[in-house]
């Protein structure tokens, strides 16, 4: 779910209301206008502007309770005024009334956490008592998914060590203080351990970013152990080298573990861009920090953090393409399938202009899932459906089962309500299939669809954006068109028809549709396919002339009884893809087991070792989790 | 004589148990079972909002026919399960795992580690009460010391397809034990120790259960492989040929105060039910909703009256059966389990 969404019910529509209300009317220059793209070369300035950013933000989320009226503070709000200082009483007579109803589960755990923390020394001990109250009395969910655990065991470590050596009858769990404590540490270092050595769950996501940077910023300033907050900073290090890599021009694009329906076409609407603008300042933020919800938590913290040097540059010093082939794992499947975490292969390849990305295919989370895209570079990409891919629109109760404890029916219609709106929509753009298998080489995808006929959508969506330019749906089955400056050739191998492409305004009513102006390529064929060709605005001369250049191309398919599809790529590159076989580039088989857990020119990292290399130029950091060092060097 | 709760089936019946049925209920005098659910009354929750309404255990109170809540309010609580001996001991399995109480539900301990999550049912050996089983996602634990702490036992259970919806110990044979699994029904008759296949499914057992009557009948319900009977004490099995086999059956239950009744629900299907020990089936949902959901049915043991849970609507009620139908409270409730004990055992 959206952070929006949960913001929505946690809060109530009357805050969002008075918040929207006043987001125009707070300073944010950030929103101003376009990012600079200019590499900032001076250390000082660099943190300087962090720190700019890290107080706009904060101040920001602080202006929207005007005229000093803080009766409606949030946490965030009153975190960020506990760690200033200010409001004390204000911050004493909120708590008390949140501590009165408090929540239930990780969503509500780590921003009282948070609060508890800020204000340990500058709360009245009747609010910290009140806190301590809510801890003992209400009980709290653990959640079923790998950020609701990071939460979770995150603000019950940090919590059972504030409140030392209490029995279990001080606690909603039953378990004293050092048995919370235990099983926090024990679970964070599991976590820790299987991401470092086969990789993240929730791998590239767009919105649950945050449900891990700001719990792991949390242990790594306020845990009393050093080692956990070593190892929490190494791991946001991690986690941001990651982002840094993948972005374009700040934006992340696909693929992603988890995405949401209107990130999936506007990249820039996501929390993961707050990481980049809070980071690295090279996205431009959107007027009330639009869609990057749980930013003013991580802002709290900010200034005990900053990227390396390294990382920086990765994200915004960019003088060549970026080609990444890593490895993820999918969410945790309890049944109907062979694997308990399926091994998920990205590539990603980035350009100055644009990007492509995916994995192979197949299922990875359930519902909101996004497989491959290519996303090009707008000068302000507020508002921009800047990117093109194709799908098959999967519905399954079955599938759910795979990863959830359910039942057949209830969930696939309940989750329409739960902020996933188009998850049972023939006409969705979000979610992975067990009916697609992807081949991506450089700047070329195959993507080849083999539908069970049973299913609930036996069609394939393809996305054409509103913002796309010279579309032109060619007699060779080719559709041409411009994004940006960037050259997109889509072709479709199976019939198809167009049909608006519509948004969810509400995310928790699928009823309430608007159309963009965008339109979805429909082929309702079970045997089809999707090649997708892109190319740099500089490298033809004209429309015409790069049309010219894809229908020289060799290209040979057939649909029929397995769709398999010969191409020769815009790049020289040969590529032979048959649905359910290994996959050839110039005769040599694609073989994802041997791939590490990264390897490109910035992130490298064997799989199992525990250990990461973050290079660019000469600059390196080793992040080495068996001796738990983050070490600085210089590649020669 | 041993009585031992188990979710809506009960233990052995006496044979005044078996005369109980609607025209001698009004002659009781007390109600010798008490009668349990666990319901989940919020439809709107989202992991962090505060619950807003009453959800977990509820004891049926005979004397108003209300529904009257008890122990920690969750969601999430999918079973329950009483020591005979004590019913102040309770074991609830949620979405945490597993919460413990021995002070009659005043105050909870999770007691799982936190790789055992997303429990999916509890029971006690009748037999040897100390020992309880915990149906698990992926797997099953077993604890000897009344639920304070647990050990995996899963030899014999597949490296995958080992995801386990409903656990069912014999009523009469210590350490005997069936688990409905992803790839069927699972016997041990060494406490979890070791497990062999005795029903292979190709979806998941969704509910095991055994006769009040006759302590070799039981019965297995599937997602979408049908619904199976033994009349050996779980060795072999044989597929209800009457009950639709395409959608899922959710789960199973006798009526303990007549032989020979039973019921199941279906979202798809609805109510059916049998009244000649299953040998045939009659689908019973008129007077429900249109397209009834039916989550759970459950039989209220002091009156025959059966009950069936409808999606997020509410409880319904049948004097008769499932011929006609009348709404319960609980408006807007999924009831996950119906669980009785009997009151002399308190």
């Amino acid at each position: 779910m959206k952070p929006f969404t949960y913001f929505i019910k946690l809060f109530g529509s009357a805050a969002v209301a008075l918040i929207a209300t006043q987001v125009s009317l707070q300073a944010q220059p950030s929103a101003q206008g376009p990012a600079s793209r200019e590499v900032v070369e001076s250390v000082d300035e660099r943190r300087s502007q962090y720190m700019a950013r890290v107080r706009e933000m904060q101040d920001h989320r602080v202006g929207l309770y005007r005229d000093n009226d803080f009766a409606g503070i949030d946490n965030s709000a009153m975190s960020i005024l506990l760690m200033r200082g200010e409001q004390i009483e204000a911050c004493n007579r909120r708590v008390l009334e949140l501590m009165a109803e408090p929540g239930t589960g990780p969503f509500w755990m780590f921003p009282t956490t948070m609060v508890a923390y800020a204000g340990r020394d500058k709360l009245s001990d009747e609010a910290r008592g009140a806190i301590r109250e809510a801890w003992k009395t209400t009980r709290q969910l653990r959640g079923d998914t790998e950020n609701h655990w990071v939460m979770y065991h995150a603000a019950m470590y940090l919590m059972a060590q504030m409140y030392p050596d209490e029995p279990g009858s001080e606690w909603w769990n039953g378990l004293s203080s050092s048995e919370n404590l235990e099983e926090g540490r024990s679970w964070l270092l599991d976590w820790m351990d299987i991401t470092t050595t086969i990789g993240q769950g929730e791998y590239n996501p767009t919105h649950y970013i945050g449900e891990y940077a700001i719990p792991l910023l949390m242990l790594a300033v306020w845990s009393e152990e050093p080692a956990m907050r070593q190892r929490s900073r190494m791991l946001l290090d991690w986690l941001f080298a990651e982002l840094a890599t993948v972005t374009l021009d700040g934006m992340l694009r696909g693929p992603n573990s988890r995405t949401d329906d209107t990130s999936v076409v506007e990249r820039w609407y996501a929390l993961a861009n707050y990481f980049s603008w809070q980071l690295f300042g090279n996205i431009p933020a959107g007027e009330g920090f639009r869609g990057w919800g749980w930013g003013n938590y991580f802002s709290v913290l900010a200034e005990y953090y900053e990227v390396p040097e390294v990382i920086y540059r990765i994200a915004v010093d960019r003088k060549n393409d970026i080609l990444q082939r890593d490895r993820a794992r999918s969410r945790r499947i309890w049944r109907y399938a062979e694997e308990h975490m399926r091994p998920i292969y990205k590539t990603q390849y980035l350009r100055d202009e644009y990007a492509v990305g995916s994995h192979q295919g197949g299922v990875s989370d359930p519902i909101q899932s996004h497989v491959w895209d290519v996303t090009w570079s707008v000068d302000d990409p507020r508002g921009v459906h800047n990117t093109m891919f194709s799908l098959h629109p999967h519905s399954s109760g079955k599938v759910m089962q795979m990863f959830f404890c359910t039942y057949p029916e209830p969930m696939p219609h309940s989750v329409t309500f739960e902020g996933k709106p188009s998850y049972n929509s023939a006409n969705k753009l979000l979610g992975c299939s067990p009916y697609e298998e992807v081949v991506q080489d450089l700047d070329t995808v195959i993507a080849l669809y083999d539908i069970d006929p049973e299913a609930n959508f036996p069609q394939v969506n393809g996305f054409f954006s509103k913002d796309l330019t010279d579309v032109t749906e060619h007699e060779s089955g080719w559709i041409f068109a411009r994004g940006g400056s960037t050259y997109l050739a889509y072709r479709p191998l199976a019939d198809y028809h167009w049909q608006p492409h519509i948004r969810y305004p509400n995310g928790r009513d699928p009823t309430v549709t608007e159309e963009t102006g965008g339109r979805i390529l429909t082929s309702p064929h079970v045997k089809n396919g999707t090649i997708l060709q892109a190319a740099d605005g500089d490298e033809f001369a004209d429309m015409a002339a790069f049309q010219t250049a894809i229908l020289a191309l060799p290209l040979s398919y057939e649909l029929d009884p397995i769709p398999a599809v010969r191409f020769t790529s815009l790049r020289g590159k040969e590529i032979v893809a048959q649905y359910g076989e290994t996959p050839y580039v110039d005769g040599r088989p694609i073989n994802y087991r041997d791939w590490k857990l990264f390897e490109g020119p910035h992130l490298n990292s064997e799989l199992g070792s525990r250990i990461l290399t973050i290079t660019h130029g000469p600059l390196g950091r080793v992040l080495d989790f068996n001796t738990l060092s983050s070490t600085d060097i210089v590649v020669e | 004589m041993l009585f031992t709760p188990h979710r809506n089936c009960l233990t052995l019946l006496t044979a005044l148990a078996l005369v109980w049925g609607s025209a001698a209920r009004s002659t009781m005098a007390a109600p010798a079972y008490d009668f349990f659910i666990c319901a989940n009354v919020n439809q709107n929750y989202v992991i962090g909002s505060r619950i807003d309404t009453t959800n977990g255990l509820f004891q049926h109170n005979p004397a108003n026919d209300t529904w009257q809540h008890f122990g920690y309010n969750d969601r999430t609580i999918t079973a329950l399960a009483f020591d005979p001996r004590d019913h102040d001991t309770i074991y609830t399995t949620t979405l945490n795992g597993i919460f413990v109480s021995t002070d009659g539900g005043e105050s909870w301990k999770m007691t799982n580690s936190w790789d055992m999550t997303e429990g999916r049912d509890v029971a006690v050996d009748p037999q040897l009460p100390d020992t309880v089983y915990f149906a698990l996602p992926d797997g099953v634990a077993v604890s000897t010391d009344r639920g304070q702490t647990w050990e995996r036992r899963e030899n014999g259970l597949p490296d995958r397809g080992k995801f386990t919806q409903a656990i069912s110990p014999d009523r009469v044979i210590a350490d005997r034990v069936l688990a409905g699994c992803e790839k069927g029904v699972y016997l041990t008759e060494n406490a979890g120790r070791f497990w062999r296949q005795v029903l292979p499914t190709e979806t998941t057992v969704n509910d095991l259960e055994q006769s009040p009557h006759d302590p070799d009948h039981w019965l297995a319900v599937t997602d979408s492989h049908g619904a199976w009977r033994s009349r050996d004490g779980g060795q072999t099995w044989a597929l209800i040929t009457d009950l639709p086999n395409d959608r899922a059956i959710y789960n199973a239950t006798y009526d303990p105060t007549t032989p020979g009744r039973q019921a199941i629900a279906s979202w798809a299907h609805g109510v059916w039910t049998s009244e000649d020990g299953g040998d045939s089936w009659t689908q019973r949902s008129a007077g429900l909703p249109e397209n009834p959901k039916a989550w759970r049915v459950g039989v209220d043991p002091n009156s025959g009256r059966l009950y069936v849970s409808v999606f997020e609507d509410t409880l319904y009620y049948s004097d008769d059966f499932g011929r006609s139908w009348e709404p319960d409270t609980l408006a807007g409730s999924s009831v996950n389990a119906f669980i009785s004990i009997r009151r002399e055992n308190r």
